[in-house]
């Protein structure tokens, strides 16, 4: 992982894994999106995330990022396919970028039943930082960002909170190379 | 009030047609392409042929393509019209022939409501195409078909699909002609035009220290057009290595030449492979490293440095580890290592090669090509080669349906230009062959077009010869006629114990009198006696004819490079065996 958080984070090692984060700047057309899936889906390539949102309205640009899962000869054939599509402007690996950041957004909603339950959960929101969208009497909705790493120490985190509830909605990684 | 610099839809196609120099279409009409129909009646510079099915429509454009160097164009309706040509698009998309298929769709307001004849076109057509179109709009009309026929003939070429709905048809709007269309870079994927000077010095360096180099030629070489066939016979002359081509490579280089080892891969020749096999050097031009030619991967080549000239990005690294590439044209590539070679002095022609000239004479001596013809029975190989001593003599235009006979066609046919050896190789879509004949017969009119078949796909698209006699083709069907699915029946009897399931053609049809009944002519040979008559009767009507060949039905096709196998480990003949622990990982292969 060569991209750094946007945000500071508690724990810094990451699991060593072959995932990859793929920008890829398209014309905003009709069937754009449905070309990048079936090139994997037809290739056999993984998709974990997919992003997509038109960036440049003067220019008719979309960003799509595909967070996906494979060995460096895998992501290079991927990057060529993706080239080839005709409206793709480009396709790049952050990883192979000197610089580049990278984001996640998710909301997480949680119901809890006591408060001891709600001081943990309190404990680990501060710790990460999270913000606070909504809060009940026994539920509480909060936004996180940053990496997807982080994201998921956080809800790693909640896990070891017995007997609460959570449902969550994650953006996938977006990225950006400096 | 209707401005007189509109045009409807349909009259948009039909000048931007004539714009892209487009003179021949194939199609076949129906509801949601009726309004184009009228527009083709009332008008003179563009030939429609009318073939029986839209497959055969798209194969003649293939075929069109293949044998002119120009885009091949074909018209159909919606629905059953365009899925009717998914295979031919996916056959176009694997051997990178540029056609345009213009396809009908229900009114726009009706999209998305299961209409009659309704299906998602470009849904459907996306992973077959090399780029697809639904034009909801008629002032996009002129600028998305300019846009289509400059990406399917530029960088790797392919298909390429338009989806026209009927109210765009009738909708009005001016029209733009090609030479206001300005293109973006990024749509057109053209490759580089920039010569990779160190990638030519590179390779020249070490053309001068090899002592075992090979160039391995694909069917890129075709598509970059006449000139680099013409580069590369420049510098293999220069330099005296040897040159293999693959299947669609065939004709890029002379066949008879004495620097050609043939076709290598799968049945490709001994010689050929075993060269592969021990290379230092490899070359490779406008070829992609295709399973049927590499066999084994972990035993393909394994001591050689390999250069790969390809402009297609996506074909580097795919299969096989290359040391050195460039994306550049291959006629530009060419050019500019034979002008370094020249204006730098380099002295090549003082390497001979003389070990492994005379190794590769060695294999050669195998004769991996030969067969006992007896006096009674025709054997295919034989059929092949007379076909070949009788017609060299004409400019002619080899088509092939897909199977044993498409083999031995390669193998003994030889060609010595491009263009001349239109055959389905990526998808081997049984069928191809006929209604290619028929668009490489209205490109060249006055040559001599061969569709050389197999009895089992000749019947996959037979009603094309209907197509032959209404525009007076004069293709020859020359029929290997086994009364077997001759390369099943091989694959069964090497690795599925000789249990021929389903491969014997029963209830084949009286070949003579099918063409017959067509208005076509038919004629048989039966044994080894009557062959030399029945081709050159064939040859000499100028007519479409059905030549009916009578073969040994048991004749195998070898050399073979069994699936699963490595270049050096090919059977040479039905006495060879193979491992069995090769034939077990085999089975499991294509």
């Amino acid at each position: 992982m060569s991209s750094t958080s946007v945000y500071p984070t508690p724990i810094n090692a990451f699991k060593q894994s072959k995932r990859s984060v793929l920008s890829v700047i398209v014309d905003n057309e009709p069937g754009i999106l449905a070309r990048i899936v079936g090139l994997f889906s037809g290739r056999g390539y993984n998709i974990e995330a997919l992003n997509v949102t038109v960036v440049d309205i003067k220019n008719n640009l979309s960003r799509i990022t595909i967070e996906t899962l494979g060995e460096e000869k895998v992501i290079s054939q991927i990057i060529a396919q993706l080239e080839k599509l005709v409206p793709v402007h480009s396709a790049t690996n952050l990883a192979n970028l000197s610089e580049s950041y990278e984001a996640e957004i998710c909301l997480v909603k949680i119901e809890f039943d006591n408060n001891d339950q709600d001081q943990k959960i309190l404990n680990f929101a501060d710790i990460y930082r999270t913000r606070t969208v909504q809060k009940r009497q026994n539920i509480v909705v909060y936004e996180i960002s940053g990496t997807s790493e982080r994201i998921n120490k956080f809800l790693d985190d909640l896990n070891t909170i017995g007997g609460i509830k959570v449902e969550l909605v994650r953006s996938g990684p977006i990225g950006l190379g400096i | 009030m209707d401005n007189e610099n509109e045009y409807t839809g349909a009259d948009i196609l039909l000048k931007a047609l004539k714009d892209q120099e487009v003179d021949t279409i194939f199609g076949y009409p129906g509801g949601a392409v009726l309004p184009i129909y009228d527009a083709i009646f009332g008008q003179n510079f563009l030939k429609h042929v009318l073939v029986r099915q839209e497959a055969g429509a798209v194969h003649a454009a293939e075929g069109y393509a293949r044998s002119s160097g120009k885009v091949g164009v074909l018209l159909v309706t919606s629905g059953p019209g365009v899925t009717n040509v998914v295979t031919g698009l996916t056959d176009a998309l694997m051997d990178s022939i540029p056609i345009v298929c213009i396809s009908g769709q229900v009114p726009s307001h009706l999209i998305g409501t299961d209409a009659f004849q309704e299906c998602d076109t470009t849904g459907i057509t996306r992973p077959c195409t090399k780029h697809n179109y639904l034009v909801k709009d008629v002032s996009k009309l002129s600028e998305t078909i300019h846009e289509a026929f400059k990406i399917a003939s530029s960088g790797r070429p392919g298909p390429v699909l338009i989806d026209i709905p009927k109210d765009v048809q009738f909708a009005k709007s001016k029209y733009i002609p090609k030479k206001d269309i300005s293109f973006r870079g990024h749509r057109i994927k053209a490759g580089s035009k920039n010569v990779d000077i160190n990638f030519v010095q590179e390779l020249v360096n070490h053309i001068k220290n090899s002592v075992r180099p090979i160039f391995y030629v694909g069917g890129g070489c075709l598509n970059s057009g006449p000139q680099a066939s013409q580069e590369l016979i420049k510098l293999v002359n220069k330099t005296n290595i040897p040159i293999t081509t693959t299947l669609h490579g065939l004709g890029c280089f002379p066949g008879e030449d004495k620097s050609s080892l043939g076709m290598l891969g799968m049945h490709g020749n001994y010689e050929a492979n075993l060269a592969m096999n021990k290379c230092d050097l490899m070359i490779n031009v406008g070829a992609r490293f295709d399973d049927r030619v590499t066999g084994r991967l972990d035993a393909f080549s394994p001591d050689s440095v390999k250069f790969h000239i390809d402009i297609d990005q996506s074909s580097i690294n795919k299969n096989v580890k290359v040391d050195f590439h460039t994306n550049t044209d291959i006629t530009l590539t060419l050019k500019e290592i034979n002008s370094y070679i020249e204006s730098n002095n380099i002295e090549l022609e003082k390497k001979d090669y003389t070990n492994w000239w005379g190794q590769i004479n060695d294999w050669r001596k195998k004769e991996c090509l030969h067969y006992e013809q007896g006096e009674e029975i025709i054997k295919p190989q034989h059929a092949i080669s007379r076909l070949y001593d009788l017609t060299s003599k004409n400019d002619t235009f080899i088509t092939t349906e897909v199977g044993q006979h498409q083999m031995w066609a390669a193998q003994y046919y030889k060609f010595s230009k491009p263009n001349r050896w239109i055959t389905s190789g990526g998808l081997g879509t049984m069928g191809f062959g006929m209604p290619a004949a028929v668009g490489a017969q209205m490109a060249n009119p006055d040559s001599l077009v061969i569709d050389i078949a197999g009895e089992a796909s000749f019947l996959m698209n037979v009603q094309e010869i209907a197509t032959a006699v209404q525009y007076k083709l004069p293709i020859k069907i020359f029929i290997l006629n086994n009364e077997y699915m001759g390369m099943v029946r091989q694959w069964q009897e090497l690795l599925h114990g000789s249990r021929y399931s389903e491969s014997y053609v029963d209830a084949l049809p009286d070949f003579k009198k099918l063409a017959e009944s067509f208005n076509a002519v038919g004629v048989r040979a039966k044994n080894i006696s009557e062959l030399d008559d029945a081709i050159n009767e064939m040859v000499s009507i100028d007519r479409p004819v059905i030549a009916d060949i009578w073969v040994d039905k048991k004749e195998n096709c070898f050399p073979m490079i069994p699936s699963g196998a490595a270049h050096h480990e090919m059977l040479l003949s039905k006495y060879d065996k193979e491992k069995p622990e090769n034939q077990e990982k085999g089975k499991v292969l294509v």
